[in-house]
């Protein structure tokens, strides 16, 4: 059993090594990864990694630790109900891009991100300590920990299902807004098609200007309701709880609904 | 005392008692009447009742009991015992606040002055859950308010407490003194401003942890004018900058404080003035340990002469953005130390050594693992006396660069003896340093291990880490909490229900093969109090292995296993003093990810008073 376990996982038990697997075994590297089931095309790299994982935080199914669940297929565990989880896609979708898991390593929001607090830019800087991490690393770090996948919630009216974004993925509001397009287009486009013909597909655009037929809103960590675009990028990204698209017709009453704790206190 | 002692020495006092005036059997038959009548209404007309006295000397006596558990033990009795204990008991500790309902501890006790309550289990502190999912203060508070007028300390872990809820307590108990919020949420800046102004008598107030919202009220203001009472004072959780000179007027008019613990906020300067307005202090959390951005003078203010005249400091903590050159200074106090927490601070194995070399008195450290094994290592040989060590990730992701390992622990373990308690984030480790530590530390009560590379071997061996946790569980006799992680099989867990006799609490992340995991824990295990897991491969069948006991824990999470909502149902119908609750991670009700009969997460607990009613849309309480 034992040996089973340490020359099994190498194909299907994805999660041990993370990124690392197919490192540590520099022999068999170029013949496993021509193995590898992708959503892709084959013969990838580093880049098409990150262009399927966004591709998969955009279809993703009911679980984030998805990947987990191929492990427990591997093991034997059945449970029959759930069909709804398909786990072919999602063993590749770990072999090639680990996902963040929510919640590990499990250390509080408030003692994450320490490598972005001035601190340790100076100690990074400074000579007297040795040994430190390198202070070529510490812009690299400072993105990296941050990008460990910001999901939020984002619902569109006239459609029924809500999606995910990773806010990380983006850098300014024209990505997120083209996400958000990409995102919602074809759903919108279904939704509206009750004739039964075809429905035409139309681009979502002036999502921040107002002009659109549907405007970008969203509710921040306390509560109110607030559009898109007015604040700098990285400062909605630290605010942004969840996402709605509404119909810009809808907006002066969209964001009154729901006066918050603050407002209260101000009347 | 020790608890165990305080508890002995009561129960000497008792069993004297008991000598004198037995109870019950052998007394007079007026007693006798007294207790068949089930009603209550006393036949015996002879004066004065026998049944009177004995419960005014047993009110004298219980007086002294403090201990919970004695006191639980003393309440099962009989009633005349129950009754009278529930008079006499001023603390309450509520590990669960849905295990029962505000109204049935207001109907039992009646004069209570203190009450602890916890709220949502531990995973909620890693998104886990939902929010909104509940855990909130508001119905206690009510309750309380108009039961218990003399109320004088709160103390809440991860409770939703809103504005409101401070408000009332504020303007309900006219004695209240004691504030303790921590891992909170809900309220914010004005909250604690109500506190400050309206509660003359208060001695502490510990935020911890807790998520405080900035309404840009200037809170420190808020106390009142005059001498303060206080004596502990910690708000290294807020978020927000506060009205410096009117903390430091704080501290000149309170001439009782001893734990003050600012925020990053507070620069170096307005430390060391701090400092020298309250050389009293016994802990300090020292805030942001960095200067003001503009350049002071000539004159810059001598930090080592305000630790130095601070010669009362056993405990330091805060250095959120420490700077390096400045570190020095609390080299006077270094020697009196009991307990340091560096664990905001990047502080590297040659910023520590001057540091630690001194610290012969600590009992507690917290640091990040920028230490190294090497500083590790100058911990363990300076540090004798340590008892509570916790290494937390300056870099918390899977594959991140991992400074610490089994050669660290390894050290510890030889160089601390004494050793109780251990939370440890590696990337790496290895059976051998993890059975050293159960070797050489056997007053281990805590052994936590995260090895953040989720199902990581031993990484010399390549073997499970099934062995290491073995022989923790099996030479570790005392202890109580475990959290494991790594590569484990069924085996791990099959030693740790054999042997982990007294274990309450155990923690478990992507572990286990099957079912028999989860079985030889709940098989086993007798003490077993708090259960938690996550993503491991444990389906219905180990649900069902545990039923015979879950009436007798606090709770038991399961997220991310594999369980059906029909297992679930099962239990919930087995047991129905016990509450079962499903949900997702997702907080909404319209949400597109529709569970079928797969359960995301089960969270279970007993309760005396059944489900809650105040349960949100996305949690199924089957």
């Amino acid at each position: 059993m034992e040996g089973n376990r340490e020359m099994g996982p190498k194909l299907l038990d994805l999660i041990p090594q993370g990124r690392k697997w197919y490192q540590e075994d520099k022999n068999n590297t170029d013949q496993e990864k021509k193995l590898e089931l992708r959503l892709g095309p084959p013969g990838g790299d580093e880049e098409d990694h990150s262009a399927i994982k966004k591709k998969n935080t955009e279809t993703r199914n009911i679980k984030k630790e998805s990947e987990d669940k191929s492990f427990h297929c591997f093991n034997g565990n059945h449970f029959s109900s759930s069909n709804k989880t398909t786990y072919v896609p999602h063993i590749s979708h770990k072999r090639t891009a680990p996902g963040p898991v929510v919640g590990w390593p499990p250390v509080r929001s408030f003692r994450k991100n320490l490598a972005s607090t001035s601190s340790s830019k100076l100690c990074n800087d400074s000579s007297l300590h040795e040994g430190q991490i390198n202070k070529s690393d510490d812009g690299e770090k400072k993105v990296e920990t941050k990008k460990e996948g910001m999901f939020v919630k984002i619902n569109m009216d006239g459609v029924p299902i809500g999606r995910k974004v990773d806010l990380n993925a983006y850098n300014s509001y024209e990505q997120l807004s083209f996400a958000v397009d990409k995102l919602f287009r074809g759903l919108l486009a279904a939704q509206r098609d009750t004739s039964g013909g075809e429905g035409e597909e139309k681009p979502i655009i002036g999502l921040l200007d107002g002009k659109g037929e549907f405007t970008l809103t969203y509710e921040d960590n306390e509560g109110d309701k607030m559009l898109v675009g007015d604040v700098p990028w990285q400062m909605f990204v630290s605010s942004v709880k969840r996402l709605r698209v509404i119909k810009s017709s809808e907006i002066s009453s969209a964001l009154t609904f729901g006066c918050s704790k603050q407002e209260r206190m101000k009347h | 005392m020790t608890e165990e002692d305080s508890s002995a020495k009561m129960s000497e006092d008792v069993e004297r008692y008991l000598k004198l005036n037995p109870p019950c059997s052998s007394s007079s038959s007026s007693s006798a009447v007294a207790f068949a009548n089930k009603s209550g209404t006393f036949k015996s007309s002879s004066p004065p009742c026998p049944e009177h006295v004995l419960e005014n000397v047993l009110e004298s006596v219980l007086q002294f009991l403090t201990s919970r558990c004695d006191r639980n033990a003393v309440s099962l009795v009989c009633k005349s015992w129950y009754r009278v204990e529930a008079q006499t008991r001023f603390e309450v500790f509520i590990g669960n606040c849905y295990s029962l309902s505000p109204a049935r501890l207001t109907h039992r006790f009646k004069g209570l002055r203190s009450i602890v309550l916890k709220g949502k289990p531990r995973f909620a502190d890693f998104n886990l859950m939902p929010p909104n999912w509940g855990a909130q203060f508001a119905p206690w508070v009510v309750a309380t308010a108009k039961a218990y007028p003399w109320l004088e300390k709160v103390h809440l872990k991860r409770m939703f407490v809103t504005d409101d809820d401070l408000a009332l307590l504020a303007d309900s108990f006219p004695g209240f003194k004691e504030l303790t919020l921590v891992c909170c949420e809900g309220f914010g800046t004005s909250g604690i401003a109500v506190v400050a102004n309206k509660c003359r008598q208060l001695k502490v107030l510990d935020l911890v942890e807790s998520e405080v919202t900035d309404d840009e009220v200037d809170w420190i203001s808020c106390f009142p004018e005059g001498e303060s009472p206080l004596e502990s004072l910690s708000f290294d959780c807020v978020e927000s900058p506060i009205n410096f000179n009117a903390l430091e007027g704080l501290v000149v008019r309170s001439p009782f404080l001893k734990k003050l613990r600012t925020n990053r906020f507070v620069s170096l300067e307005e430390l060391h003035r701090l400092m020298v307005r309250a050389p009293q202090l016994t802990s300090l959390g020292t805030g942001s340990f960095s200067p003001d951005n503009a350049p002071q003078g000539e004159q810059l203010p001598d930090y080592a002469a305000a630790f130095l005249a601070c010669k009362s400091i056993v405990c330091l903590s805060g250095f959120r953005e420490f700077r390096p050159e400045y570190l020095l200074a609390i080299s006077p106090v270094c020697a009196n130390l009991t307990s340091l927490n560096f664990s905001y601070a990047n502080i590297s194995p040659h910023m520590l050594n001057p540091i630690i070399r001194n610290c012969h008195n600590i009992r507690v450290f917290w640091a990040l693992d920028s230490i190294r094994d090497e500083g590790l290592q100058a911990v363990a040989a300076t540090c004798k006396e340590l008892r509570e060590l916790r290494i937390f990730p300056f870099d918390p992701r899977e594959d991140s660069e991992g400074p610490v390992s089994g050669v660290g622990l390894q050290a510890i373990s030889e160089g601390c003896r004494k050793l109780e308690s251990i939370l440890y984030f590696c990337q790496r480790m290895t059976n051998e340093a993890v059975t050293a530590m159960s070797e050489n530390c056997p007053q281990l009560t805590v052994f936590r291990l995260c090895i953040m590379g989720r199902h990581r071997p031993d990484h010399v061996t390549g073997k499970p880490m099934d062995d290491g946790f073995g022989a923790i569980v099996k030479n570790c006799k005392k202890l109580t909490r475990l959290a494991v992680s790594g590569l484990l099989t069924d085996e791990a867990f099959s030693y740790i229900g054999e042997y982990g006799k007294l274990i309450r609490t155990l923690s478990v992340a992507f572990a286990g093969n099957s079912d028999k995991a989860l079985r030889y824990v709940l098989e086993g295990c007798p003490k077993l109090q708090k259960l938690e897991i996550r993503d491991s491969p444990f389906g219905d069948a180990g649900l069902r292995s545990g039923m015979h006991r879950y009436c007798n824990m606090r709770f038991v999470w399961l997220s991310s296993c594999v369980l059906s909502l029909g297992g679930c149902r099962d239990v919930a119908q087995a047991l129905p003093n016990v509450v079962v609750e499903v949900f997702g991670s997702d907080g909404d009700d319209d949400d597109d990810t529709v569970t079928g009969d797969y359960v995301e997460t089960l969270y279970l607990y007993r309760s005396l008073d059944g489900p809650r009613k105040d349960a949100p849309k996305f949690v199924t309480i089957l």
